[in-house]
């Protein structure tokens, strides 16, 4: 058995290294020899045998001798224990083929194949979900349902077969986080798809409300810059007060500031956003920014590569 | 003798924690001396040796003379062109093979315990028909020469032995042999390898034909070893490999061949071996080969005491009978395993597997064994450092 574990570990290690090829073709006739019911004569699985049993010797000779008595069954338990790590790493690698995430859809558990996924930074994901997650609602996927497109902020082809519908909230640093990828997805896909935001400040936030008003203000009244001032906004998410909501649209679009303040104070886009927050808790959204490619669900910032692969996954169907 | 002075002339045993070193019937460790003589060789006069007429041919070809009549004087031989450089024990047994001319179905003797140096040449003999093999059954812990006279015939044409085995340490008694198979007209040739480098051998007080043994067996390089032919016999030999020093002239159509040393060896040889065998056979006679025996019948005697009874010993229980071998199994643990385990928990060089004695382990039914071979640089120290990891992988069976 120390044969197969050793064809396995040396295997691997022989694409790096000659030294390493060696030992593993050694271990291949040794398997071989093996499964065709002989001896393996090349004294590979005594050598191995030894030498993991004199080292230990040296160190503890009990350890030494519990190890020489129980060579066979410690083999099979630590060949056991490799195949079904790379098993699991097999399927960590179609999921990532497939989902461009290793641990299966819309996970956001750490990835080492995609060690710069903003997933694999734990502290900064648990603060982040903390500080982006609507309050008595059931942090659950499974109830996540696909709203209507409503009237809500859209680029894109509104006959494209895939359409994405983002859940955000301009004072969330996740939904900042995310913005990146979202607008290379729009940029990349134009046509192909339909891409709608919907509002869903935290009710626990400032500004966020305000925010979105003045979104939908912009948008209102010049649609083409809705999605720079929405940048803008997200841009500033940590910053956002009244004055910098209105530098901001004399910054980022051409909308006439006199007719922008008057829709900003008294609130003439407040039923737009109200919507899409009925939306949203109709969706049972939990935290923020949430995206429905089609059906389904991706629950805070996803990397490029997740949300493409979903996409093009969609377009084939 | 002082062994802890020897030891210093190794660097390998000057390291932190030296390797235990008791593989020596494999290949012995190399001293300062036999190093420093083969760099002189290429630092100094990396020459041809007798073919060139420059200052630096002139010093190798002093210095590979001086090497022949070295190894000459070691074993006690008359002339010094009776002394042929080969790469090995194993190739002068093929020389002999290959050139002594045999009448046909003439026989060829050999012992049970040959090494396969000693016993492939002829079964491919016999299998070419030109002779037949056959064997005296060493079983029994000497040598018994009654029952090998009674093998003897004047069929024989050859007794080919090895003179100490590798296997247990066994010596056969070489002077005996060789006057009884003279009394019966065969020739004698003993392979050499593992008895030079350990006891006095004098070629002419054993009156033996034919002596063939290693360099890197007696503290020397690596791939250099000698062939003795006593000088009666140069006529019955055919010529080995040809080329360039065999000849001392040729013509489009013909060829005179030298005489020997030259004529048997074909080609550039490997001029530093030779000085290193050189110095490696001096270096030998300065400690005393009764001192080497000496210290092995000491460490030997000392490992059997203390391991006796408690391993599956090869050979004599007498360990004076067994030079420096001591050569064992341990009940139920494979032999590789065991040497496995002595080089990895402790640092120490054993031998293991069948030790190119097939024959003799197949007879036996035996999967292999280990063979702790000491040699003059060896201590009691290292020998009971030995015998405490034997106990306590005896204890791995329990």
């Amino acid at each position: 058995m120390i044969c197969l574990l050793a064809l396995i570990v040396f295997g691997f290690l022989g694409i790096f290294s000659l030294k390493y090829r060696v030992i593993a073709l050694e271990a291949l006739d040794c398997v071989f020899r093996r499964v065709t019911l002989r001896k393996c004569d090349t004294g590979l699985d005594q050598r191995l045998k030894s030498q993991i049993t004199g080292n230990l010797m040296r160190r503890n000779p009990g350890v030494g001798r519990f190890m020489f008595k129980h060579f066979e069954v410690i083999s099979w338990f630590f060949t056991i224990l490799l195949v079904l790590s790379l098993a699991q790493s097999g399927l960590g690698i179609y999921n990532f083929v497939a989902y461009g995430n290793c641990n299966g859809k819309g996970s956001d558990e750490f990835c080492i194949f995609d060690p710069l996924s903003t997933r694999n930074n734990q502290d900064s994901s648990t603060q982040l979900l903390t500080q982006c997650t609507v309050e008595g609602v059931e942090a659950n996927p499974e109830n996540l349902i696909k709203p209507e497109i409503g009237a809500s902020a859209r680029f894109g082809n509104k006959d494209a077969k895939v359409t994405i519908i983002e859940f955000g909230c301009y004072t969330c640093p996740y939904t900042k986080q995310a913005e990146g990828v979202y607008e290379k997805i729009r940029n990349d896909f134009g046509d192909e798809t339909l891409f709608i935001y919907k509002n869903y400040p935290i009710n626990t936030h400032n500004n966020s409300y305000q925010a979105a008003i003045a979104a939908e203000c912009v948008r209102i009244d010049k649609p083409s810059e809705f999605w720079a001032y929405h940048k803008a906004l997200l841009e500033n998410e940590g910053e956002l007060t009244n004055n910098t909501i209105i530098s901001l649209v004399e910054q980022t679009t051409s909308v006439d500031i006199d007719s922008f303040n008057l829709c900003f104070s008294e609130g003439h886009t407040e039923n737009l956003v109200k919507k899409d927050i009925r939306a949203g808790e109709k969706s049972f959204i939990y935290g923020t920014p949430t995206l429905f490619i089609n059906d389904e669900a991706l629950v805070g910032p996803k990397t490029y590569r997740e949300i493409k692969k979903i996409i093009e996954l969609e377009l084939k169907k | 003798m002082n062994v802890d002075k020897i030891r210093k002339d190794f660097p390998i045993l000057q390291k932190k924690d030296p390797v235990t070193y008791f593989d020596n019937a494999c290949n012995t460790l190399r001293p300062t001396q036999v190093m420093n003589a083969m760099n002189e060789y290429y630092e100094e006069f990396p020459a041809c040796v007798g073919r060139s007429h420059h200052k630096l041919s002139r010093l190798a070809t002093e210095a590979t003379n001086n090497a022949r009549k070295t190894i000459q004087k070691f074993i006690g031989a008359k002339k010094t062109e009776e002394i042929i450089f080969t790469r090995n024990a194993t190739e002068g047994i093929n020389l002999i093979a290959n050139t002594l001319s045999f009448n046909p179905q003439s026989i060829v003797l050999s012992h049970s315990k040959e090494h396969n140096s000693n016993h492939v040449p002829w079964l491919r003999l016999q299998e070419d028909g030109v002779i037949k093999h056959e064997t005296y059954d060493w079983s029994s812990d000497v040598f018994n020469l009654g029952k090998f006279e009674e093998l003897m015939s004047s069929k024989v044409s050859l007794v080919t032995m090895g003179h100490t085995t590798n296997l247990d340490g066994t010596t056969i008694p070489a002077k005996e042999v060789v006057r009884i198979a003279h009394d019966y007209g065969a020739k004698v040739l003993f392979d050499s390898a593992q008895s030079v480098p350990h006891h006095e051998v004098n070629v002419k007080k054993l009156g033996v034909d034919f002596l063939a043994f290693s360099a890197h067996k007696m503290m020397g390089p690596s791939g250099i070893g000698a062939l003795y032919i006593n000088e009666k016999n140069f006529t019955e030999l055919d010529t080995f490999l040809l080329g360039g020093d065999t000849v001392s002239e040729t013509t489009q159509d013909s060829y005179s061949l030298e005489k020997p040393p030259k004529r048997y060896e074909a080609g550039l040889q490997d001029y530093a071996g030779m000085i290193g065998f050189g110095a490696a056979a001096d270096y030998l006679k300065r400690i005393g080969l009764k001192n080497v025996e000496k210290q092995e019948q000491l460490l030997n005697k000392h490992i059997t005491e203390a391991l006796i009874g408690k391993v599956e010993m090869i050979g004599p229980r007498d360990s004076l009978l067994r030079g420096g071998i001591f050569n064992f199994n341990i009940g139920g643990v494979d032999s590789h395993t065991v040497a496995g385990l002595l080089d990895s928990a402790a640092n120490i060089a054993v031998r293991s597997g069948v030790h190119c004695q097939h024959t003799w382990f197949n007879k036996k039914g035996l999967d292999g064994s280990v063979r702790a071979s000491t040699y003059v640089y060896n201590t009691i120290d290292e020998a009971e450092r030995f015998v405490k990891e034997i106990n306590k992988l005896i204890k791995l069976k329990k």
